[in-house]
């Protein structure tokens, strides 16, 4: 361990050294990958649930590659930061971010600054997917969303929380539809959002997929993936309420534009193999996030078909990137 | 203390105009119509602090009451020098990396200081950056780097 | 109880007491280098407590936040560069104490203060978890939206010597916490196209700018001055300048618990913070002593309001952990990592389904404030030799932890520039007196106020009336209402009282300048 750390440190300081000369010079094949050790970005601060998920699946590729995998945190514009230091790396497979897919296929939507494509990263595969879903109080007088726009249509003036543009613009799109009268409360981030509910301030709010950790307070009205959510399989996505909203996220491993093949299919086997992990599936199962491993080339056809989709969804709704 | 409250004054009473007319109105949208609007605390702030410091400037050059400056010569001289101290510092992370860095940082800052036994010099240095990555890298298990 | 008996058996054997004396150590050094604080040290640590038990992984953490606050009470009181925002106002009168001769007695009150809080905090936390954090729960947007505008104006107070100025600070506090995203409307403010400030101006390079590279280009540039004058005064020959005399135990009582309470709400409450905490216990304080006045150039009271307060925030922010699962502060956010990672989900269900570990932890986070006050103890003798050592040895050591503590906050050399920019500003403002206490203040609450606010509005249907389905808030708006009374009222009467000679007998004033703030 002591000889790795050490090298680890000679090793960063060579490439920080050589960082501008090599910069330009195209990654050949290397047979012997990985040789050393790893760089995970990681674009949210640490201890959140993608960092501890990142971190984890950090742990078996490391067992898997036999090289450690040191996990980097650089938190800032919801992972647009980190994303755009990975564009910068060399792409041989010693720098690789594990992220949510957000930051390529919904903050494009939103954002004027970042205009990240599909074609900007190569995809090693996804590991999880984030259950977002409407969340409202245990108690709350109606149990799915049809049950909810009726509710809404006597209560003009509720109060919904939204954590950002997306959960705002799904909101105001079903009002749109049918007529609600609301008032749309920004909220800081999932504990600002769990106090709101619990607290009784919203009827409803957007939530990423921290509600699950929740089973006794809250419940979900509406899933707004497109798939039902295996933590809760009896509850309807808003598509099936026929809203044509639901927008998938996941997280996974993007690697920096031209990472030769093999690599990438290497990263993407050691990936698989956090499936069957026991403690992975620990730290997951703990927190309700469910596995759903997707190889190299269905990320990359994931990235693509929900770039189009998300973009057509926002687009629909008027929402003009900020 | 008299002068430098007419200085600052009237150099806050410019930053705030500055930020009025021109940085707040091009660096924040005005926003959708039903919500507050995003520009409004940033205008409100720099308006309170325009007109807060022509009260300072006023009030200043109104008084008679008037002793040394504040700020002594010593102590810009200091602050100039850690200019310089961190320049180099970036210069060395960007030319050479963080090590480098590290050490102009103490080294430099030692130099710069006036101390010139060798001992210190190199003791100090040493002691530091070995501290830290003991702390970091073996105790803690963290590369910060 | 008998369950809480059970936690201590738990948690009294070698190897868990081993960690928790290693958070704690590892926190307390943290906490004293200039530059590091609990927020990094409990994240770095991360990695580390993947070996370890459940119990002794989480009493470890707790360790370090814990350890970590009380020893940035060491930096602050020794060389005014307090490691953290919420250690500020520590420095206000720590530092003139240390520069008195009497740093050892400054360090213990700290200390004390800061172990008394802690572990008083902790036992609210044992006790109260539960029926407080459902209390806790009807602090909406709209009841915090007016404890702030409360705590702002009650804070307010402290600005120094001109109202004029310290309001200028406050407001370009307020002005720089805008910078970023907006949370309603995402649009962003004054980023310059930087994706870097899209969350904001960073607190902790900010803070580190202003509060300990400032001041170390300060010192360095009255350094002689210095060297010279603790030459003179380093050894005071007076015992009781070294320790806390029980006549200062009898006037540091009721700030002591003061602060305690103070800091215990404030924890509690969702979306305040230590800074709040501290500054609000030492505003406090100064407002209910017979010379307000005298604060700022040694009363040994202000260290024990600010200490305690800081102190006893820990262990009740997380208060809303234990209780409901919802993170009170950053630490309480990073730790949900922790308990997730070894099997348990924070929140209600905790208590019946690990009833056991639960009572662990807590017994751990006890013996942490003992262990806290032995190590604390016998780290300060060997920490107060520091104000001995020249300056010229101090300022490089101080200058390169600024620049770690800043870089590992976002892990960017764009923060160690945010540092370098505020520590221009932060020169400035302290060389011509504008309050950076103001400054802070402004910078921590003006965001939660103008986003509450913006909350309160959507909630209140954008009706006014709607005000009276929310007592709690209608409350502190009164009391703001009187705040401001007796502040204006403060205002007049207490220039008659300035205009009065000093009593003699007061500490003689440093004769460098600019130290005492």
């Amino acid at each position: 361990m002591s000889i790795l750390k050490r090298r680890h440190v000679l090793a960063r300081l060579a490439s920080f050294a050589m960082a501008g000369s090599l910069m330009a010079t195209p990654a050949l094949a290397d047979d012997h990958y990985p040789d050393r050790p790893i760089t995970m970005l990681v674009g949210y601060n640490a201890g959140g649930q993608t960092d501890l998920v990142g971190r984890a699946a950090a742990k078996v590729m490391s067992e898997e590659l036999g090289q450690p995998i040191n996990v980097v945190n650089r938190p800032g514009a919801g992972g647009a930061v980190a994303a755009r230091e990975l564009q910068q790396a060399k792409p041989d497979g010693y720098t690789i971010m594990f992220h949510a897919n957000t930051v390529v296929n919904t903050a494009p939507f939103l954002m004027k600054r970042v205009q990240f494509t599909p074609d900007d990263f190569e995809w090693a595969g996804f590991i999880t997917a984030y259950q977002a879903g409407l969340v409202t109080q245990k108690e709350s007088p109606f149990d799915d969303l049809d049950g909810f726009v009726a509710w809404a249509k006597e209560n003009p003036g509720f109060s919904y929380g939204s954590l950002s543009p997306a959960a705002r613009m799904t909101m105001n799109e079903i009002a749109k539809k049918e007529g609600l009268d609301v008032n749309i409360v920004p909220l800081n981030g999932g504990g600002e959002m769990i106090n709101a509910v619990l607290g009784n301030q919203v009827v409803l709010a957007l939530s990423g997929g921290i509600h699950s950790k929740y089973p006794d307070q809250m419940k979900m009205v509406a899933a707004l993936t497109t798939f039902r959510h295996p933590s809760d399989p009896d509850v309807k996505t808003i598509d099936e309420f026929g809203y044509e909203l639901a927008m998938d996220t996941r997280a996974g491993l993007y690697l920096p534009k031209g990472t030769p093949e093999d690599i990438v299919q290497t990263l993407s086997d050691a990936l698989a193999k956090a499936q069957t992990d026991p403690t992975f599936k620990q730290v997951t199962g703990s927190a309700s996030i469910p596995i759903m491993y997707l190889d190299a080339d269905k990320a990359k056809q994931e990235m693509v078909s929900t770039f189009g989709k998300h973009g057509q969804i926002f687009r629909n709704a008027g929402v003009e990137p900020q | 203390m008299r002068r430098a409250n007419v200085l600052s004054g009237a150099a806050l009473a410019v930053f705030g105009l500055l930020m009025l007319i021109f940085v707040i109105p091009a660096q924040i949208d005005q926003g959708p119509p039903g919500m507050m609007s995003p520009r409004l605390v940033p205008s409100l702030m720099m308006g309170l602090t325009t007109v807060l410091a022509v009260l300072l400037c006023a009030t200043n050059l109104r008084s008679v009451e008037d002793d040394d400056g504040p700020i002594s010569r010593a102590e810009l001289l200091a602050l100039g020098k850690f200019g310089v101290l961190f320049a180099v510092a970036y210069a060395g992370y960007a030319l050479i990396g963080p090590l480098a860095a590290g050490v102009v940082i103490l080294l430099g800052g030692l130099l710069m200081l006036g101390e010139r036994r060798p001992l210190y010099l190199v003791l100090l240095p040493v002691v530091v950056l070995g501290g830290t990555y003991l702390l970091f890298y073996r105790l803690l298990g963290t590369p910060i780097l | 109880m008998t369950q809480l008996i059970g936690g201590f058996l738990d948690v009294l054997n070698l190897s868990t007491l081993v960690w928790i004396a290693v958070g704690v150590t590892v926190g307390y050094v943290l906490g004293v280098l200039p530059g590091l604080g609990k927020a990094t040290g409990v994240a770095v640590s991360i990695p580390l407590t993947f070996y370890l038990g459940p119990v002794a992984a989480i009493a470890m953490l707790i360790g370090i936040a814990k350890g970590s606050t009380a020893g940035s009470a060491v930096s602050a009181i020794l060389l005014n560069t307090p490691g953290e925002p919420s250690s500020a106002p520590t420095a206000l009168d720590g530092y003139p104490l240390a520069r008195q001769g009497k740093a050892q007695k400054a360090l213990k009150m700290g200390l004390f203060a800061s172990v008394i809080g802690d572990f008083l905090s902790t036992l609210i936390l044992i006790c109260l978890a539960a029926p407080l954090a459902q209390y806790a729960l009807l602090i909406g947007p709209v009841e915090l939206c007016a404890i702030l505008v409360f705590s702002l104006t009650f804070i307010g107070g402290l600005s120094g010597k001109s109202l004029t100025k310290g309001l200028i600070a406050g407001a370009l506090g307020i002005f720089f916490a805008t910078v970023g995203l907006e949370t309603e409307t995402f649009i962003p403010r004054m980023t310059f196209d930087l994706l870097e400030l899209d969350d904001g101006i960073p607190l902790v390079p900010m803070a580190i700018g202003m509060l300990a590279v400032a001041e170390m280009a300060i010192q360095a540039g009255n350094m002689r001055a210095l060297d010279m004058e603790m030459a003179q005064i380093a050894d005071s020959g007076n015992p009781d300048d070294r320790r806390v005399t029980r006549d200062e135990w009898r006037r540091c009582a009721v700030p002591i618990l003061r602060g305690t309470l103070i800091g215990s709400v404030i924890g509690i409450l969702p979306g305040l913070g230590a800074s709040v905490a501290s500054f609000l216990s030492y505003g406090a304080t100064r407002k209910a002593s017979d010379d307000p006045d005298s604060f700022g150039t040694g009363r040994i009271e202000g260290v024990a309001a600010a200490e305690s307060a800081d102190n006893a925030v820990v262990p009740s922010s997380l208060v809303p952990l234990f209780a409901l699962g919802i993170p009170g502060s950053v630490i309480a956010a990073i730790l949900i990592a922790a308990f997730v990672l070894h099997g348990l989900t924070p929140g209600p269900l905790m208590f019946e389904q690990n009833p056991r570990m639960v009572a662990a932890v807590y017994a751990a986070m006890l013996c942490a404030s003992l262990l806290m006050l032995v190590i604390g103890y016998f780290g300060q003798s060997l920490f107060a030799q520091v104000i001995k050592v020249p300056m010229r040895l101090i300022i490089p050591p101080v200058l390169f932890l600024c620049c770690i503590g800043a870089y590992m906050e976002s892990g960017s050399v764009f923060a160690i520039w945010i540092m370098l920019f505020f520590t221009v500003f932060g020169f400035f403002a302290k060389k011509l007196d504008f309050s950076f206490v103001t400054f802070l203040i402004g910078y921590v609450i003006g965001p939660s106020i103008e986003l509450t606010f913006r909350q309160s509005l959507q909630i209140l249907d954008h009706k006014w009336t709607n005000l009276l389905v929310h007592p709690i808030a209608l409350v502190f708006i009164v009391l703001t209402a009187v705040t401001l009374v007796l502040l204006a009222r403060a205002q007049t009467t207490g220039k008659n009282a300035r205009t009065k000679p000093r009593p003699t007998g007061a500490e003689p004033q440093p004769s460098t300048q600019g130290r005492n703030r």
